[in-house]
C-alpha cells in the first residue's frame, strides 16, 4: 500500500514538474531521456527478464520504430500516428525472426541475436532507396520540449504498466515457467515457442514505439545510431544492472545509465578515457558474480540488514 | 579462370587468419563449456600490444608474439581464477554476460591508453608483394596463413601427443570422468582458458599486420569466429580450420554478386542459418551421414 502511494507521489511529481519549472530545459531533457531509456529497458526486460531469452540484437526493433516515425512523418503523417505504426512494424519484423531464432536455446540464442541485429543494421545501411543509407533520415521539426517530455513519460508509464500487468498475468507465469525450466513448462502444457514468440512480439512493439520517441527527439536517424551494436548493448546493460526480471530494476538501470551518460558529457576526465564502458563492464561483472538480482537486490539486502539491526536494537532495549 | 583462381587463393589465405582467431574460442568452449564473448576484446588488445611495441620500441611486429603469447596466457589464467571459475557451473548465459562485461572493460582499456584513433603498422615486409603465375599476392597474407596452419599443427600435436594435452581432451569430453581418473580439473580449466586467450591475442597480433584497427575493432570478427566455430562443430580444431575455409570461400565468392559493404552479412546469415539448421555443425552432418 505504502509502495503504491509512494509511486503515485513520484508520478504526480513528474506530471507537474514542467508546470512548476517550465524553463528547466536541461532537466526536462535529462528526464525525457530517462523515461525513454526506461521504456526501452522495460521492453527488453519482457523478453530478456521475464522469459529469460537474452537478446543482443534488440536495437533492430528500436531502429525500425525510429525509421518508421522519421519516414512516415516525412510522408505527411501526423506524428502521433507514426508511433503505433512503428511499433506494429517492429512487432511484424519480430514474427519474421522469432520462430527460427527460438529454435536455439540460452547462449546460442544470444549469439544468433548478435547476428540478427548486425544483419538488420547492414540491411538498413544498404537499402538506400528507403533508408537514405549511411546519411540517414532527417525530420523537419520537433514538438516543444514540454510536449516531448509528456510523450516520453506517457510511453514509459504505458510500457511499465503493461509489463507489470504481464508479469502478474497467467501469460506472465507461463513466461516465468519458460525461463526457469523450458522442458517442465512444456510438460505443463505451455507451448514454449509460442510463449517466447508472443513475448518477443510485445517487446518489439514496445521498443518500436520508443523508437518513434527517439526519432522525434533527435530529429535524425541513421543506421549506426539506432541499429548500432552499442544500442543493443545498452539495452542489455540497463535491466541487468538495475535488476533483471523485475518491474523497477530496468527503470533504475535506465536512470543510472542516463545519469552516467550526462556525467560523461559534462566531465572531461570521464570523457577522455571513455570510462563509461569500464563502469558498465565492472557493474555487469560484479552483478553477475555477486548479486544476480542487480542493484535492486543490493538495496533489498541493505534494507533487510538495516531492518534486522533495528530489530536487534529493540530486543536489546 | 585466372579470376576464379585469384579469388580462390585469396580466400584460402584469409582462412588462415580466420582459423587462428577461432581456435581460442573453440578450445575454451570445448574445455570449460563457456562461450568467450570477450574474444573480440582480446583480439583487439593483442593487435594493440603488437602495434605499441612497434610504435614505441621499434620491435618488428613479426617478433611481437614472443611477448604477446606469454602475456595473454597469464592474463587468461588470472581472469579464469578471479572470475570465470565462479560461473562455470552456472547457467551458460551467466558466463556469457560476465565475459561480455570483460569485453567492455577491455575496450575501455584500449580507449584509455591508446585513444579511439585508428592504428596501423607499416613496415617494408607488410607492404611487400610478389607475383605467382600472374596473380599478385601480399607477403603478410602468406605469412599469416602459414602461421595459422602451424598453430593448428602445434595444437594437434600438443593435444594428442602430450600428457597435458590428453588431460585437456579428457576434461572436454567428460569432466566428471576426468576428475575420477585423477586429473586436476580446476588446473586444466585455468590452463586451457589461458591458452585460449593467448591464441586469440596471437590472432590479434597477426591481424594487425593486415588491417588498420581501433578499440571497436573486432565486433564483426567476433561474429565471424562464432560462425566458424559453429560451422566446425565446436569440438575439433581441424573442424575449425574447415569452418574458416568455408566461411572464407563463401565470403570471397559471395562478394562477386553483392556490394562490398554487405560482406559481413554473409557470415551473420551463415551463422544464424547453420545454428538453426545444423546445430552440430558441418562435422555433425558428416557424422550423421556416416552413420547412415
Amino acid at each position: 500500500m505504502y509502495r503504491l502511494i509512494a509511486l503515485g507521489v513520484v508520478v504526480l511529481g513528474f506530471l507537474i514538474f514542467p508546470i512548476v519549472a517550465p524553463h528547466a530545459e536541461y532537466e526536462l531533457d535529462v528526464l525525457f531521456l530517462m523515461f525513454l531509456y526506461g521504456a526501452m529497458a522495460t521492453s527488453w526486460n519482457v523478453l530478456g527478464g521475464f522469459t529469460g531469452q537474452v537478446s543482443f540484437g534488440h536495437a533492430a526493433f528500436l531502429g525500425i520504430g525510429a525509421y518508421a516515425t522519421a519516414l512516415l512523418a516525412a510522408a505527411g503523417w501526423p506524428l502521433w500516428a507514426t508511433f503505433p505504426a512503428g511499433g506494429l512494424l517492429a512487432a511484424l519484423y519480430s514474427l519474421l525472426i522469432g520462430p527460427p531464432a527460438f529454435r536455439l536455446r540460452g547462449p546460442y540464442f544470444a549469439i544468433a541475436t548478435i547476428g540478427i541485429g548486425e544483419a538488420t543494421r547492414l540491411i538498413a545501411l544498404n537499402w538506400s532507396s528507403l533508408t537514405g543509407g549511411a546519411s540517414g533520415v532527417t525530420l523537419s521539426a520537433a514538438p516543444p520540449v514540454t510536449v516531448q517530455y509528456y510523450v516520453s513519460l506517457g510511453i514509459c508509464a504505458a510500457t511499465v504498466g503493461a509489463a507489470a500487468w504481464i508479469k502478474r498475468s497467467r501469460f506472465g507465469y507461463a513466461l516465468a515457467a519458460v525461463r526457469s525450466d523450458p522442458d517442465a513448462a512444456e510438460t505443463l502444457g505451455v507451448n514454449t515457442t509460442i510463449a517466447k514468440t508472443q513475448a518477443l512480439f510485445i517487446s518489439a512493439f514496445m521498443l518500436g514505439v520508443a523508437g518513434g520517441a527517439y526519432a522525434m527527439h533527435y530529429l535524425y536517424v541513421s543506421p549506426d545510431s539506432t541499429f548500432g551494436f552499442s544500442t543493443s548493448i545498452s539495452l542489455v546493460i540497463m535491466p541487468i544492472i538495475g535488476g533483471i526480471g523485475t518491474i523497477f530494476g530496468p527503470l533504475l538501470g535506465a536512470a543510472i545509465f542516463t545519469a552516467l551518460r550526462e556525467q560523461l558529457e559534462a566531465n572531461p576526465f570521464l570523457a577522455k578515457y571513455s570510462l563509461d564502458l569500464s563502469v558498465f563492464g565492472l557493474l555487469l561483472c560484479g552483478i553477475v558474480l555477486f548479486e544476480p538480482r542487480g542493484l535492486l537486490g543490493i538495496f533489498d539486502r541493505l534494507i533487510r540488514r538495516g531492518a534486522s539491526r533495528t530489530r536487534k536494537d529493540s530486543v536489546r532495549e | 579462370m585466372q579470376d576464379t583462381l585469384a579469388t580462390l587463393i585469396s580466400a584460402l589465405l584469409a582462412a588462415g587468419l580466420y582459423a587462428t582467431m577461432s581456435y581460442g574460442l573453440a578450445l575454451i568452449y570445448g574445455v570449460l563449456k563457456v562461450i568467450n564473448l570477450a574474444n573480440a576484446g582480446v583480439l583487439m588488445l593483442g593487435a594493440y600490444v603488437t602495434w605499441w611495441m612497434w610504435d614505441a620500441f621499434h620491435v618488428d611486429p613479426l617478433l611481437a608474439p614472443i611477448v604477446v603469447l606469454p602475456l595473454f596466457f597469464l592474463f587468461g589464467i588470472v581472469l579464469e581464477r578471479v572470475a570465470v571459475r565462479r560461473v562455470i557451473e552456472q547457467e551458460p548465459i551467466v558466463s556469457l554476460l560476465l565475459l561480455f562485461g570483460v569485453w567492455l572493460i577491455l575496450q575501455n582499456i584500449a580507449y584509455a591508453i591508446w585513444t579511439g584513433d585508428t592504428r596501423s603498422i607499416e613496415t617494408p615486409f607488410i607492404e611487400s608483394t610478389f607475383k605467382l603465375g600472374g596473380i599478385q599476392l601480399a607477403w603478410p597474407r602468406v605469412y599469416v596463413f602459414v602461421a595459422g596452419a602451424l598453430t593448428l599443427a602445434v595444437l594437434q600435436l600438443f593435444l594428442t601427443k602430450t600428457q597435458f594435452g590428453r588431460a585437456i581432451r579428457a576434461v572436454s569430453q567428460d569432466r566428471e570422468a576426468a576428475r575420477l581418473a585423477g586429473i586436476d580439473v580446476e588446473r586444466i580449466y585455468a590452463v586451457a582458458f589461458g591458452i585460449g586467450i593467448a591464441l586469440s591475442a596471437f590472432a590479434g597480433s597477426l591481424l594487425s599486420l593486415l588491417f588498420p584497427f581501433g578499440p571497436d575493432f573486432g565486433q564483426a570478427l567476433q561474429l565471424k569466429s562464432f560462425c566458424i566455430v559453429v560451422l566446425g562443430g565446436l569440438d575439433s580444431f581441424v573442424g575449425v580450420a574447415f569452418g574458416a575455409i568455408l566461411l572464407s570461400l563463401a565470403e570471397a565468392f559471395g562478394l562477386r554478386y553483392m556490394a562490398a559493404s554487405l560482406q559481413n552479412l554473409i557470415s551473420f546469415v551463415l551463422l544464424v542459418v547453420v545454428l538453426i539448421a545444423f546445430p552440430k555443425g558441418i562435422a555433425g552432418i558428416i557424422r550423421s551421414l556416416r552413420r547412415v
